[in-house]
């Protein structure tokens, strides 16, 4: 139970560190240990065959596969800080605070239908849906961008724990294999804009073709 | 009549007795902290004991004033000294109780801070130096900022312990309630450190050891003071890490319960693991850049405000 708890926080923690964070590596190494961090839940929360089975395939695609494509990508493309983002990283801090707050806020009014292993659950589960989402938004370089729409999916992946019991194995496991590919796709496409401008940012992505 | 005077006497020699030990042990923990730093650069390093020497040392030259300084400059250092050794009445070392605790000591506790580095600030300004002026610049900003920090961490405890006393809040009940509110202790204690390396100028904030100009908070403050005058100002700030260090240590070590010299060893053991922690983090860590710091300050209130909505959701 408490370390359950501290499980939680610790990975609404490593989602603040990232909206901190300008270098790629860490925040590439940051996704990871979240995504350990992760996969270890489900067996806090229910131990047996089915949160195992969740919590390998959350290990081997989130924490190896993906971070090694990432690593791939930003060698490809040879880029290895995040500019000058949208709102300065001072202030995507102290906005990640208040989101995390209002998230807290929010879920104390939630009545969840389903009984709730730790009352830390949903509020950590909607905190990191807010970081990812900050970080979608206010990152120009595409593998943040990424990275933010994993974090928000780790987010969703802690919220979907309170339906364990009840979720099939084959949609999760669905879930998790449609991610993959996505993120693969992804890695693509960062590098099709790396050909196309000879950087990765998404600013150039505004303007219409002629 | 006889009795009172007794409890008086006992109560005098509890102070006497938690003067000494922060007088007598303070400059260890510098030394400590510089035998990691060596350690980890492959050194052999200055002996532990270096900084009681510089102490000394200094405490054995004269002062040199400047003609433009006026009494503020030679007072501050004593006064800022006096302000940081008294507040180390109102905190527990381990098993032995504050001397001294009233409701609401906190904020006396985080005031005596302020006063000393108040009349550090206005010397500072007094020398007429821009370099000084803009140390203390920097120096009023950077503790600005870490003192929201510092009172939303004493909101989590006090909210923890329900009691405003500092010494009821780090000590006893809260070591009880470690497996409860262990994720808010931890936040806390998260948030309390960067708070810590930021006031005793450590360095991912500011680097102790450099006289660069550009780079320097601390240092640039007291580049005009000598002799006497630097080494309380050397001395006061060994007893600030010792007693913020304290104030940590308290916070995190159970200590409830057990015999009291079993409270005592765990503290200083704690104290002694403290200081290698942050001569780990100086050794692995380079200096921030002046404008990241305050994105470090609001990571730490971040965690401090986490853990505080993190009590509130369990319910006060």
């Amino acid at each position: 139970m408490i370390w359950l708890d501290m499980c939680l926080i610790a990975i609404v923690f490593m989602g603040v560190i990232v909206l901190g964070n300008n270098r790629l590596r860490t925040t590439i190494q940051l996704f990871a240990a979240q995504s350990f961090l992760l996969c270890l839940v489900p067996i806090m929360i229910l131990p047996g065959f089915h949160a195992g089975i969740l919590a390998l395939e959350t290990f081997v695609l989130k924490v190896v596969l993906m971070p090694l494509v990432f690593f791939w990508a930003i060698r490809h493309v040879s880029i290895r800080r995040e500019g000058q983002p949208l709102i300065s990283y001072g202030h995507t801090l102290l906005l990640g605070g208040v989101l995390i707050a209002g998230s807290f806020l929010i879920s104390a009014r939630l009545d969840l239908p389903v009984k709730i292993s730790s009352n830390l659950l949903v509020p950590c589960a909607f905190s990191v849906i807010m970081i990812g989402f900050l970080l979608l938004v206010t990152r120009f370089k595409a593998i943040t961008q990424i990275i933010g729409y994993l974090v928000m999916e780790n987010g969703i992946f802690l919220f979907a724990l309170l339906l364990l019991e009840k979720t099939p194995l084959l949609v999760e496991m669905g879930i998790l294999l449609d991610i993959f590919v996505g993120v693969l796709i992804m890695g693509v496409i960062v590098n099709q804009i790396n050909q196309e401008f000879g950087s990765a940012s998404t600013v150039n992505l505004v303007n219409l073709k002629e | 009549m006889q009795k009172n005077l007794n409890i008086y006497r006992l109560r005098y020699m509890l102070i006497l007795i938690h003067f000494l030990i922060v007088l007598i042990f303070s400059p260890l923990l510098l030394g400590i902290i510089g035998k990691t730093k060596a350690f980890f650069a492959g050194r052999w390093g200055a002996p532990l004991l270096q900084p009681y020497y510089d102490i000394f040392k200094l405490f054995s030259k004269g002062n040199v004033y400047s003609v433009t300084t006026t009494w503020i400059f030679q007072a501050a250092p004593l006064l800022s000294f006096v302000c940081i050794l008294v507040s180390c009445l109102v905190l527990p070392f381990g098993g032995i109780h504050a001397p001294c605790f009233f409701w609401g000591d906190v904020l006396l506790f985080a005031g005596l801070y302020t006063l000393a580095r108040f009349v550090m600030v206005i010397a500072a300004l007094d020398t007429g130096s821009s370099f000084e002026g803009m140390g203390a610049a920097r120096e009023a900003t950077f503790s600005c900022l870490a003192e929201c920090c510092l009172f939303l961490n004493f909101i989590v405890l006090a909210l923890l312990s329900k009691k405003l006393i500092l010494s009821q809040m780090v000590g006893g009940d809260l070591s009880v309630s470690w497996w409860t509110d262990g994720p808010a202790l931890i936040l806390v204690g998260g948030s309390y450190f960067m708070v810590l390396l930021t006031e005793n100028a450590r360095i991912p904030v500011d680097d102790p050891q450099t006289h660069l100009e550009l780079t320097m908070i601390h240092e640039a403050r007291v580049l005009d003071h000598s002799g006497w005058d630097f080494a309380f100002i050397l001395y006061g700030s060994a007893i600030k890490l010792f007693v913020l260090g304290g104030l940590l240590v308290d916070v995190l070590l159970p200590l409830d319960h057990q015999p009291v010299l079993i409270q005592m060893g765990e503290f200083f053991v704690g104290m002694v693991i403290l200081a290698m922690g942050i001569g780990c983090v100086e050794s692995s860590m380079a200096r921030l850049r002046l404008n990241r710091i305050p994105q470090l300050l609001t990571g730490s209130f971040i965690l401090a405000l986490v853990g505080f909505l993190v009590v509130l959701i369990r319910g006060v």
